[in-house]
């Protein structure tokens, strides 16, 4: 069966040099449904970030197979975009240039790359801000602008790894409302990381959760709460139901 | 009354307080000269051994009129400017290899190090024998001095590039060539331009001591001849204004540094 993604049996081993090997992960299987919000919570170090690395194509799995549209991931390519944790924006270059580096690489002409980057400014609310450098930036529109350079080469799927973990709370809220306003608008599947529970139900279809190293899903929870998600829900009764079976789930596989 | 007044004054210092740095500074200089004149009043003056500021600035005057000052210092700024731009024509590609292919790296770190801990100069007489009296014996030695600080400089700025931009390039597409271009070299640019700083006080060494062993002209000639002709006012006059080119070039540098790199944030 070919899904739209999908990962059978995905595992991979970390050989540091003298030292131990690490089982990262160990068996991990997965379908994601296009146009899909899909969330993975698990402990730390059971592999999240990996499997996104592994789906980007940065890491390759030693086992199991990860396809996209029935074909074999074998390196990075323009149908998937990361949005990294650290935001991972170019000091030297000002909001509109780091959000054209996918498409310079592509070679795409600096009239088109503008007229994207342009647009982007404005979907991720930046307009205003395009000449400015990171460091004049708070980390919420770091992140934003590490979002519009990932939609810029219009990805079908939009990897996110903890891409809030480093915002403040408040931020962190707006900014999940803002993800579920671009995410309708742009109509991506996004694979969306995260440590914390609330954040994954607020935002998924579904949340899988993980196990402990080496990771495996270890039950993949359905959100039926319906859409268009309003910030009022996360106080609902179902809501906080979903949050305790999930860490009930979850809690056995922390390490302390 | 009172409390206003403070605020009046905290909110416009006045002249001394806002230049106070820059007003300290020169006085300090002024000092010097002031006590290097004055030490003469106390302790005998031999104007073959020494010479003291008021000579000094006459032999100034003497070198400015007969153009022999701007002529030799052009012909000492061709082996200069030739050997340093060589320097970082080769030693900045050859830093940034050294950091980003780990095999390079480990095998020249240990021999270069022993090439810029060694004292080079030691070997200007046989650079001039090798490659002759004429600017490119002097552009060697310039060369051999101030290559070793961009290489080393480029070779730490590679060490400090973010792990984590690599990625970002490389998800998105970007091959080995693309990391050179928007990643590894930007962020080694201001390590190289901290490496010109000290290259170039380097490089004026080179200069001097390669014309101090062969040469008919140059700004290092100047000053051997005039030291072996005991005119030590014109001398000192020569050396001061290599002094002087050397702060120029080095506070041009750091002036640079802050225009051309405004992404750093302030630190």
């Amino acid at each position: 069966m070919t899904g739209y993604i999908h990962a059978r049996s995905v595992s991979l081993t970390f050989r540091p040099p003298n030292r131990a090997p690490v089982r990262a992960l160990g068996g991990f299987d997965i379908d994601v449904e296009e146009g899909e919000f899909l969330s993975i919570v698990g402990p730390s170090g059971c592999g999240k970030s990996t499997f996104l690395n592994v789906l980007l194509g940065l890491t390759k799995p030693d086992g199991g197979e990860v396809m996209m549209h029935g074909k074999p991931i074998r390196g990075p390519g323009s149908d998937r975009a990361m949005v990294f944790q650290e935001f991972g924006l170019l000091p030297w270059r000002t909001v509109t240039h780091n959000i054209e580096l996918g498409l310079e690489l592509k070679k795409v002409p600096a009239d088109k790359r503008r007229a994207v980057a342009d647009r982007l400014v404005t979907l991720v609310g930046l307009s205003g801000f395009e000449h400015h450098y990171p460091h004049e930036l708070s980390g919420g529109m770091k992140q934003r602008v590490g979002l519009a350079r990932a939609l810029a080469t219009d990805p079908e799927v939009l990897l996110m790894d903890e891409p809030f973990a480093a915002l403040d709370a408040q931020t962190r809220d707006l900014m999940q409302v803002e993800l579920l306003r671009i995410w309708r608008e742009a109509k991506k599947t996004v694979l969306f990381v995260t440590h914390q529970i609330d954040e994954a139900i607020y935002l998924s279809d579904r949340v899988v959760v993980m196990s402990k190293r080496p990771g495996r899903a270890k039950r993949i929870f359905a959100i039926k709460l319906p859409r268009p998600r309003e910030y009022e829900m996360r106080v609902t009764p179902e809501f906080n139901d979903l949050k305790l079976e999930i860490w009930n789930t979850l809690k056995d596989e922390i390490v302390m | 009354m009172a409390q206003q007044e403070t605020m009046i004054a905290a909110a416009t210092p006045a002249f001394a307080a806002r230049y106070r740095r820059l007003l300290l500074g020169c006085l300090a200089v002024l000092l010097f000269f002031a006590a290097w004149q004055a030490v003469f009043l106390v302790v005998p003056f031999n104007p073959l051994f020494i010479s003291k500021p008021s000579l000094i600035a006459a032999g100034y005057a003497d070198l400015i009129e007969s153009g022999d000052l701007f002529h030799d210092l052009a012909v000492s700024a061709v082996p200069f400017f030739v050997g340093l731009g060589a320097a970082v024509m080769i030693g900045v590609p050859l830093g940034i290899l050294m950091g980003w292919r780990v095999r390079v790296g480990y095998a020249l770190d240990p021999l270069m190090t022993i090439f810029y801990a060694s004292p080079l100069v030691a070997l200007a007489p046989l650079l001039v024998i090798f490659f002759g009296v004429g600017v490119s014996g002097k552009a060697i030695i310039v060369f051999s001095l101030s290559v070793f600080p961009f290489i080393f400089n480029a070779y730490a700025g590679v060490h400090a590039v973010d792990r984590l931009l690599i990625n970002v390039v490389r998800s998105l597409g970007g091959g080995e060539w693309a990391l050179y271009r928007k990643v590894i070299l930007p962020s080694v640019l201001p390590y190289v331009v901290a490496g010109a700083r000290i290259a170039v006080g380097r490089a004026l060494i080179g200069v001097l001591v390669g014309e101090f062993f062969a040469a008919s002209e140059g700004i290092g000639f100047a000053i051997s001849r005039f030291g072996d002709l005991f005119a030590m006012d014109k001398m000192f006059a020569c050396i001061l204004t290599v002094m002087v080119i050397a702060v120029i070039l080095t506070e041009g540098i750091r002036w640079a540094e802050r225009a051309a790199f405004p992404w750093r944030a302030e630190q």
